[in-house]
């Protein structure tokens, strides 16, 4: 048996065939009527006669191969009859085919867009090969848990000779730095950072122009200079990114060996990276390769400073947990043997991705399930509309199975109905899902890992269709089937007799509303719980005033800024022309932002044995009216002024938990320490107490924290902070012009409001927040829809049921307590059941919240009165309608 | 006696162009001669019915077509039975003979009775 196409394949092929079937069937039929004049010639008649008689005898061809048309394409004709019947029906319904569009348009987008942005962090592939073997170890204080802290050189140097897990290890600097790149068109800000040559090889990733770094590309005399990190600027060799190759150097095929001046030294380019590579650490335009050998000689930068972060590449067959309880037991060995070094510092290993994927796991989970909750709330909304409107539908159902419709014939045209309305509906879905990506991935800007590229996931909008579309037609389906022809009798006489709705089939329905107000509610209480810690985050006082507070940053080159005296000379000169600017109130100057210090220093008050471990606080280094500035209170003793020589003792001022923590007795004032890994260095004495400050906005508490002064201490990164009399923006523009008197080869970066800063500091805290109530108010929104049809619905069909019992003297108010009670009940039940689903919402969000309780009462309780306000209001309108339903009317419409 | 316009009862035609059919893969003309042929020029099948007939058999695969030549050497459309078609004439034939042996009977007792 020769192999053929599958059978309605062939159809579809024979329809696109017509001109070949016709032709065929032309050759057919004339070779038909050939045949026959022979005969009629054999049986002796003329030539012109048998012809004339023989086609005669046929009849008329046309006709014929119009009924051979019919019978090829009966199918085909049927299939359009039911899409036409389906669009015709829809049109028709129109209520009913705008809330079931709406709710699948809904459902169906902002599942794709939310997907597509949890696909893109948490399930793409990071942009290296064989990404499950890499590791990244980080360290820090033990105070600082949950962050990826950098390491001391001597750890890493100490990890590499211990480890067997890992073919190789490369450390780089922690954080990205601030770079001026001198390009033909005036300074520009760029990121670099200093890795170590096998940085990229340990990656996996080769360069796309050039190589990447040799061993003999390392330049020896990288070192951490307390007060911020800074580097003898002597590489000379640069590999860039592929951002900055096309930003920088316009996609120069010939850049490799071309020169780069970045921060004043010229230095020659001899690698381009692939595009789609993104560094652990974030964007970066200039790599530099480093040599930790000169740093772990020197005793002091050895292993009292923190500045590195490391990645590993485990060994085939290495597990990552085998490789991090390595990690884990070389780390209690050396803090055993360098107990005053390591003794309050931690060490862990994790995969590289969980390191990138960073704070943005859990918000991301929270957002999954909240958009799943919508999808559920969509399924459950479709299926109780396509539900109410086979049951409304079931007389019509009767008649033409009376008529002699198969079962199955009724099951196509609803298969197809919901096919129709399936595709406008996912053609819709997804418009929305481009529209909500595009927003989405606005709000998260900055929020989500820097490798995480969201795109729409076209199986995923499939999936979420099809899924919809199943309960919808499942739902929909089980009325037509129960119409088969040994019931259709009974239906239309049912019908005829006026009784009203199952009982089974409505109390599906207010099952499926049920279902819908407790997904709704465990929403709303998420949304609440979040918006609330948002608040408590936003509104808890920072210790400082950032309003009116202008913002930004100037890094003085190495080259030309060579001697300290010169940062401090210039510093003193800026801050005096910005004084003088009118509408300036005060002004500062500091290493840091408040809520931005990344600086820890080890703290050993005077008379601590050496041998002990160094506790850490936050450190930084501001001028004389950073605390007036800020409107940081001081508490006791004074703030840095000029008898703070660069010649006399050194001083601090501390915050007040820090003085706390330190000086329990309250005899800070005068107390000396001595600050920093080296053990030799000059006593720095307290003179001042100033309120505490916040430094990480997610924490209730304020970590202790040291202030030097800038006039003990330069610099040569000044961020300055302008506290202005009106907008802080209109002296942009005077604060500019004030720079290029100074130097014009400096740019002024990242300027900003003060809350502007920090609101983008809260970015990845806020997108949660965000998208659930969203979400909450879109799941309040289908489910208020759903309980009106359904009640809409359950009145409609019992009217003449209504119109009798008026007809026997019931009064309106005794109808609309029937089914207000009908109603309560079921939205009592949603909450009920809501209450498992708060449940959960509650665990899921634990890890987000900021001082509030999971199971926060008032939240419950403002959700609970948000739902059921609503929903009532969506069931008066059904009452209404009852009450007023005439008794001769109703009663004679039948 | 000719009985041209004798209507078939509904699936007879189908019936006798698969049984036709049986013995060998035969064009339209070729099916209605025979059957003509066979019927002792008593049956004549509609030209205007076989074709119709032919077409809705292939769409359901009872028969399948192709283009052949004849003994007179002249291009034709050849129909043959599927399997399907084969078992589908057989279970047909076996309900018309049964159909028709009843009818017999009845109709030859009413003859004698009366």
């Amino acid at each position: 048996m020769p192999l053929r196409s599958p059978r309605f394949l062939r159809r579809i092929i024979a329809v696109f065939r017509w001109n070949v079937q016709d032709a065929d069937m032309d050759q057919e039929m004339a070779f038909h009527i050939d045949a026959m004049t022979r005969e009629y010639v054999r049986a002796g008649m003329s030539e012109a006669d048998a012809a004339r008689a023989a086609r005669k005898r046929f009849g008329n061809v046309r006709r014929h191969k119009e009924a051979g048309h019919d019978v090829r394409t009966a199918h085909l004709d049927q299939l359009l009859g039911d899409l036409k019947s389906g669009v015709r029906q829809l049109v028709h319904a129109r209520g009913f085919a705008s809330v079931a569009l709406i709710t699948l348009a809904l459902g169906i987008g902002v599942n794709a867009a939310v997907f597509a942005v949890v696909k893109s962090v948490l399930l793409d592939a990071l942009p290296y090969p064989d990404a499950d073997r890499l590791v990244r170890i980080s360290g820090g204080a033990a105070t600082q848990a949950g962050t990826l802290g950098p390491l001391s050189a001597g750890t890493v140097s100490d990890i590499g000779e211990r480890q067997r897990s890992f073919t190789s290890l490369a450390a780089f600097t922690a954080l990205p730095l601030e770079a001026t790149y001198g390009s033909e068109s005036g300074p520009q800000v760029t990121t670099i950072t200093w890795v170590e040559p096998q940085f990229f090889d340990t990656l996996g990733v080769a360069a796309r122009l050039g190589r990447t770094f040799r061993q003999d590309d390392a330049i020896n005399g990288l070192v951490p200079l307390s007060g911020g990190l800074a580097a003898q600027e002597t590489g000379g060799r640069v590999v860039l990114s592929h951002r900055a190759w096309t930003r920088l150097f316009a996609s120069d095929p010939n850049v490799i060996g071309r020169d780069a001046r970045v921060n004043s030294v010229t230095r020659t380019i001899i690698g381009v990276l692939p595009d789609g590579f993104v560094a652990p650490m974030g964007q970066v335009d200039f790599f530099l390769a480093f040599d930790r050998a000169p740093v772990v000689a020197n005793p002091i930068t050895a292993r009292r400073s923190q500045w590195l972060g490391l990645i590993g590449r485990l060994k085939p067959g290495i597990s990552q947990d085998a490789g991090a309880r390595e990690v884990e037991r070389i780390w209690s060995e050396l803090v055993r043997e360098y107990a005053a070094d390591n003794g309050s510092l931690t060490m862990r290993a994790m995969p590289l991705r969980t390191s990138m994927v960073g704070d943005t796991r859990a918000p991301l989970l929270v957002l999954m399930a909240s958009a799943s909750l919508v999808l559920l709330i969509t399924c459950a909304n479709l299926a109780a509309s396509l539900l109410s409107r086979a049951l409304s539908r079931k007389k019509e159902f009767a008649v033409r199975a009376a008529l002699g419709a198969g079962t199955s014939r009724l099951v196509r045209q609803l298969l197809t109905e919901s096919t129709v309305l399936a595709a406008i509906g996912g053609v819709a879905g997804m418009l929305l899902a481009i529209v909500a990506l595009d927003r989405i991935s606005d709000l998260a800007k900055g929020a989500l890992p820097v490798y995480a590229e969201p795109s729409l996931d076209w199986g995923a909008i499939l999936a979420t269709s099809a899924l919809a579309l199943c309960t919808g037609v499942l739902f929909g389906l089980a009325p037509a089937l129960s119409v088969s022809r040994s019931e259709t009798q009974r239906t239309l006489r049912d019908e005829s007799r006026g009784s009203s709705e199952g009982r089974h089939s409505r109390r599906l329905r207010g099952t499926l509303v049920a279902a819908q107000l407790a997904l709704c509610v465990s929403l709303l209480v998420g949304a609440g719980l979040l918006t609330r810690s948002l608040w408590a985050m936003t509104g808890a006082s920072l210790g400082f005033e950032p309003a009116n507070v202008l913002t930004g940053i100037v890094t003085l080159s190495p080259r030309n800024y060579r001697d300290p005296q010169l940062w401090l000379q210039f510093r003193q000169q800026f801050e005096e022309r910005i004084r003088a600017l009118p509408g300036v109130e005060s002004v500062a100057t500091a290493t840091s932002l408040p809520t931005a210090v990344r600086q820890r220093m080890g703290v050993s008050p005077e008379g601590t044995p050496a041998t002990e471990a160094q506790p850490f606080v936050l450190s930084t280094v501001v001028s004389d009216d950073y605390f007036r500035t800020l409107r940081i209170p001081l508490q006791q003793g004074r703030t840095f002024g000029a008898q703070d020589r660069p010649d006399s003792p050194r001083v601090v001022v501390v915050s007040e938990g820090m003085a706390r923590r330190f000086w329990p007795n309250g005899n800070a004032i005068g107390s000396r320490l001595r600050l920093g890994p080296d053990l030799d260095s000059p006593l720095v004495e307290v003179v001042g107490i100033v309120g505490d400050v916040r430094n990480d906005r997610a924490r209730r508490d304020a970590e202790p924290m040291a202030y030097a002064t800038t006039r003990q201490i330069p610099v040569p990164i000044i961020t300055f902070m302008v506290r202005t009399k009106g907008d802080p923006l209109a002296v942009v523009k005077p604060i500019e012009r004030e720079l290029a008197g100074l130097d014009r080869g400096l740019p002024l970066q990242q300027v900003m409001t003060l809350p502007a800063r920090l609101g983008d500091g809260l970015t990845g805290r806020r997108l949660p927040v965000l998208l659930m109530t969203a979400f909450g108010m879109l799941a309040l929104l289908l489910a208020t829809v759903g309980v009106y049809s359904l009640f809409a619905s359950m009145t409609a069909s019992r009217e003449r049921e209504f119109g009798v019992r008026m007809a026997l003297g019931s009064r309106p108010g005794a109808i609309a307590a029937l089914v207000l009670r009908q109603g309560i009940g079921w939205i009592a039940g949603g909450l009920v059941m809501g209450a498992f689903g708060i449940v959960i919402v509650a665990r899921l969000v634990r890890d987000l919240l900021y001082q509030v309780s999971p199971f926060d009462p008032m939240t419950v309780a403002v959700s609970i009165a948000i739902l059921v306000t609503c929903a009532t209001l969506a069931l008066l309108i059904p009452v209404r309608r009852a009450t007023r339903v005439d008794a001769a009317v109703a009663l004679r419409a039948q | 006696m000719g009985v041209r316009d004798f209507d078939l009862i509904q699936g007879t035609l189908d019936l006798l162009v698969l049984k036709c059919l049986g013995t060998g893969a035969n064009h339209g003309y070729g099916i209605a001669l025979r059957i003509h042929q066979l019927s002792e020029d008593a049956l004549r099948i509609e030209e205007g019915s076989l074709y119709p007939a032919l077409y809705r058999m292939e769409e359901q695969g009872l028969i399948e077509s192709e283009w052949g030549v004849t003994e007179n050497n002249r291009r034709a459309k050849f129909y043959s039975l599927t399997r399907k078609g084969r078992s589908v004439a057989d279970a047909e034939l076996d309900s018309w003979l049964r159909l028709s042996k009843a009818v017999t009977r009845v109709l030859r007792a009413l003859e004698q009775g009366a």
